[in-house]
């Protein structure tokens, strides 16, 4: 068994606990106007590869020892990891029998019954909230965000360390009003969660380049740091634990 | 924040350019013409005696620990007995030379050249070095680039650790001179072996006569100073200068303060016995604390006037400069004098020994920013996380300070070198990277060593690239080797001439050390020397620990045995005579080969491929040298260290089979290849891990380069301090991390094959700076620039 890979990413730093391994799965069923990883968006594109589980778990090994002193581990990422999710469940027992960390960054899009005896291998969830007005998500993704809202009480359930993360986009959701609604929601479903904001940035712009597709609309643009803070605050306000893996 | 006092000295010690005293070797010579026919340890003993009791006292503004070498505040001094003929040579251009330029006067030059050099016309360590050298050892180890040694015949050795703990700060020079004379009184002046002894001891009473002379003319000039000084806080500093001049180093040390001055005294008194590189202050934060604690609890100091205090000294241990030739610039570049001091570790106990002290060295760095003394750290697997946190947090501040040691990769070390294991543990860094011990005379980088230029010789049947000429043995055409297994046993037949060669350089140039420049003032502060009554020249240490020849070029000769392996025997994408005449053309007209040579395996990578054979030729290194026994029958040691060697010894060196030009640098120490190691940080520990480092016992050096954004917040540097651990559970020694700035981020724009390992984190991941578009390139820099 084994799946398709965007990148193997190790001495990852910022996507969870300590020294971590970042891997890439391909495919994703959102369709994110500024996605910053566009080969991720399917499994079978000149930017990703398959490879055996066992190869990918070979691959690991040189890195625990770095897990080991760091407190990290391995983080599944995308693309959405969840979307192959033999290759994910894999990936997860072989690790977590190894007592290795888990972390998974997803966007809440899969079908919950079916993944959480996975999910609850994971020691992290970080839990993507793009928007709380449904018909806005479809415009910007692809899909409306029901499936998403109504997951993520249900991880929260199972019990990991969910840092929800909102990718703060100008022209989609970096304003007031977009963000205050996602707090308040987060708030009362989650009192008292971690939030990291993310900004969004342009760092994908070659990517589209090399896949010959369209730049996301210019319209897009980066929040200010002094934008972030305020909003950052907005959350505190809300009693959510604003936290950040920098 | 720096004391305004401190800001000021520090402002001329950044500022000034160093100037070259004569003084002291005017001094030396009058009193040699004085002493003919004498035993050269009293006359060497007598001549330090009366630099001591006849240089001009200087107490610079503001100053707290005072001593000076000469008449200006940034200083060097000459030497002319070890050699005159190369500061005659070069003395001309001491302004104008690229690497440590030095200021000296017409007037100066002069004065030398009729008053000086004409009396040790044939009487100095370089002259005879260069008489007694065998032809064809002289012809591949002087000024070649190819095997270097001059620092130990055109300087004095230095590498030496006083040992306060158990000497000076027990004893004074008062008690050394009682020491000395009790042993004269016990001696039969019948027995010739009594009078070598007799000798000795009566060198040490002078030098020990010589530095409380020294102090006292501080303590008369400070009052004298103090009675006219129109302000009354200057004058008070004065007349406790004064005082602590008294007490110090004649006597043990009561205060802190006396102990920081006591240690400047020491500095001087090597300074002026020999101009040596590497005179280590040792466990400063383990002889030091005591004193701090009892001042402490004594309400006689406060943290802050300590503090002062230690940046004032790390002033004075950065003011003096070491005078050198431009050869041995060239390998010891940026007026590095060597002075390792180290902190942290554990004790001889095996207790923690971190302490407030440990953490006032870790500031006065962080603040002070001079390049001395060298700080070392030693990290072991239960450390303090304060400590760790401190190390990492420096580390950020992107000074390249500290160097970062095993605790226990240390102590193995020492133990393969035959220490005692409560010695062992005891360790403290000298000079570059070598695990030390203060009961020890050891020559610590006896000679370095150019790797590729038996991979050259090996592939140009036993010819320089660069210059045509026959330098290594008789080889056959590269073209007729048949295998790779028959390019890797030419290349290890011209290895072991080399170490061959290394050898007798050493052997030599010990041989003349014994008879010509005994250590009188140094012999003295190392307590074995005073109970055998023997010099440390001719091994009078508890420990005569094996020279160490040092390495240079791992990476280079690993990847370019691989790129042959690979290219010619596996891959077969041209022979062995296309392959040498690549390298004969300097890769002119054979752009595609260079550049799958260039994609063939690099150590640093953690790729076993080539990893694998970096391990052979460390392990060869380490067996074939220490085969080798020296003038005191120790076993010789191998070392991989860094310094700048490998950029002499790049110069000298034609075109190598990974891809690298002809006069690129060279590898330093167990480092990857520059750009070369470009999958993660952690690649390349894991890689060069896998060497034996524990066997090199003269040290092993890793430098990595890292983004300051990676380091910049507490959490990072949580993870650089994981990182560390990690490295030295694999088995690692040492590692320095360059945090970059954005010059070197411009730099690295301008110029991106030099710098494909640059790893700059860009938005939840890291990647290869060169792999990102100009625009993001200069997203980077503004960001980075922020950071810094």
């Amino acid at each position: 068994m084994g799946g398709y890979l965007m990148q193997t990413q190790h001495f990852s730093v910022n996507d969870g606990e300590g020294i971590r391994t970042t891997l890439f799965l391909a495919g994703c069923p959102l369709r994110c106007a500024w996605c910053a990883n566009p080969e991720g968006q399917t499994c079978r594109n000149p930017m990703t590869r398959w490879a055996e589980t066992e190869e990918v778990l070979r691959e690991l090994e040189g890195q625990r020892i770095f897990y080991r002193f760091s407190g990290g581990g391995v983080t599944f990422s995308g693309g959405e990891a969840t979307m192959q999710g033999d290759f994910l469940r894999e990936l997860t027992d072989a690790l977590y029998d190894d007592g290795c960390s888990l972390a998974l960054e997803t966007c809440g899009v899969f079908d919950f019954d079916a993944l959480a005896p996975t999910l609850a291998k994971m020691d992290q969830i970080f839990y993507d909230l793009k928007h709380l007005d449904p018909e806005v998500h479809r415009k910007y993704t692809g899909m409306d965000n029901k499936l998403i809202l109504e997951n993520l009480p249900r991880v929260a359930a199972l019990g990991p360390d969910l840092v929800v993360r909102v990718p703060v986009v100008k022209g989609f959701n970096g304003d007031d009003s977009s963000l205050e609604a996602i707090f308040r929601w987060l708030a009362d479903r989650v009192p008292g969660g971690k939030i990291e904001l993310l900004p969004y940035h342009r760092f994908g712009e070659e990517k589209y380049r090399q896949l010959g597709r369209p730049l996301p609309p210019a319209s897009f643009t980066v929040p200010s740091p002094e934008e972030l803070d305020r909003w950052r605050a907005g959350a505190a306000d809300h009693g959510l634990t604003v936290v950040s893996y920098r | 924040m720096l004391t305004p006092r401190i800001e000021a000295i520090r402002q001329n010690y950044v500022n000034a350019k160093p100037q070259i005293s004569t003084q002291r070797a005017k001094i030396w010579t009058e009193s040699h013409k004085a002493t003919e026919g004498k035993p050269v340890a009293i006359r060497r003993a007598q001549a330090f005696y009366d630099c001591c009791d006849r240089l001009e006292v200087h107490i610079f503004d503001g100053e707290l620990v005072v001593g000076a070498i000469g008449e200006f505040r940034k200083c060097g001094i000459l030497t002319p007995e070890f050699s005159w003929l190369w500061v005659d040579r070069e003395m001309d251009s001491f302004a104008t030379r690229p690497q440590d330029p030095y200021l000296m006067t017409d007037e100066q030059r002069a004065f030398v050249r009729k008053e000086i050099f004409p009396y040790w016309k044939g009487k100095s360590l370089e002259e005879a070095f260069l008489a007694r050298l065998p032809e064809d050892t002289r012809k591949i180890g002087v000024d070649t680039g190819i095997l270097d040694n001059d620092s130990k015949w055109r300087q004095a050795v230095g590498e030496i650790t006083p040992d306060y703990q158990d000497v000076l700060f027990k004893k004074g020079f008062g008690g050394i001179i009682r020491e000395a004379q009790d042993h004269i009184s016990k001696l039969d002046p019948t027995d010739p072996k009594d009078l070598e002894k007799k000798d000795f001891y009566e060198s040490v009473l002078l030098t020990s006569k010589g530095i409380i002379r020294y102090a006292n003319r501080y303590a008369e000039a400070a009052d004298k100073m103090a009675e006219t000084e129109k302000d009354p806080g200057r004058a008070a500093e004065l007349r406790q200068i004064a005082a602590n001049c008294r007490r110090v180093p004649e006597n043990p040390p009561e205060s802190f303060y006396e102990a920081i001055q006591f240690l400047w005294f020491v500095q001087v008194g090597g300074i002026l016995s020999e101009n040596p590189l590497s005179l280590n202050p040792g466990r400063f934060d383990q002889y030091m604390d005591p004193y701090y604690e009892a001042d402490l609890k004594a309400s006689a100091i406060t943290p802050d006037f300590a503090q002062e205090l230690v940046d004032a000294l790390w002033l004075k241990y950065s003011e003096w400069v070491w005078t050198i030739s431009a050869n041995t610039a060239d390998y010891f570049a940026g007026y590095n004098q060597f002075q390792n001091l180290t902190v942290g570790g554990k004790t001889r106990e095996g207790r923690d020994g971190t302490n407030p002290v440990t953490f006032m060295a870790l500031k006065a760095t962080e603040e002070v920013k001079s390049h001395q003394p060298g700080l070392s750290v030693r990290v072991h697997a239960d450390c303090p996380k304060e400590f760790l946190d401190g190390v990492t947090h420096l580390v950020s501040k992107g000074t390249g300070f500290p160097a970062i040691h095993s605790d226990s990769v240390g102590y193995q070390m020492l133990l393969n070198a035959g220490y005692e294991p409560d010695d062992a543990r005891d360790w403290n860094n000298c000079g570059c990277v070598v695990p030390h011990y203060r009961k020890t005379g050891e020559w610590t980088a006896a000679v370095n060593m150019n790797f590729g230029s038996a991979l050259e010789y090996a592939l140009n049947e036993g010819r320089s690239l660069m210059t045509g000429e026959k330098m290594g043995l008789d080889e056959k055409p590269a073209g007729t080797f048949a295998s790779y297994e028959e390019v890797e046993d030419a290349f290890y037949r011209q290895f072991d001439n080399l170490c061959r060669h290394a050898i007798i350089l050493t052997v030599e140039a010990q041989r003349l050390h014994v008879e010509m420049v005994p250590r009188p003032f140094l012999s003295s502060c190392i307590e074995h020397c005073m109970e055998s009554g023997t010099d440390l020249s001719r091994g009078g240490a508890k420990y005569n620990i094996g020279p160490v020849i040092t390495g240079i070029g791992l990476a280079v000769v690993a990847n370019s045995l691989a790129a042959v392996k690979k290219l010619v025997f596996e891959d077969k994408v041209c022979d062995m005579a296309t392959l040498a005449k690549a390298l004969q053309a300097d890769w002119v007209g054979y752009e595609d080969l260079r550049e799958q040579a260039k994609a063939a395996p690099k150590y640093g990578n953690d790729d076993d491929y080539v990893d694998s054979i970096a391990q052979k030729l460390a392990n060869h290194f380490y067996h074939e040298i220490h085969q080798y026994k020296d003038i005191f029958g120790s076993p010789f040691l191998t070392a991989f260290m860094g310094i700048s060697n490998y950029i002499p010894m790049g110069r000298v060196l034609g075109a190598t089979p990974d891809g690298r030009k002809g006069g690129e640098p060279s590898s330093e120490g167990v480092s990857p290849f520059v750009g070369t190691d470009t999958s993660t940080p952690l690649a390349a520990m894991r890689s060069t891990a896998k060497l034996n480092q524990e066997v090199h016992s003269g040290g092993t050096l890793l430098n990595l380069r890292l983004n300051p954004e990676l380091v910049a917040t507490k959490r990072g540097q949580a993870n650089l301090g994981a990182m560390v651990q990690t490295l030295f559970s694999l088995g690692a020694f040492h590692v320095q991390f360059n945090c970059i700035s954005s010059e070197t981020l411009r730099d690295a724009q301008a110029h991106p094959e030099n710098y494909k390992d640059l790893l700059v984190r860009v938005a939840g991941y890291s990647t290869q700076f060169v792999n990102l578009s100009k625009s993001m390139q200069d997203a980077i820099i503004a960001r980075t620039e922020h950071a810094c």
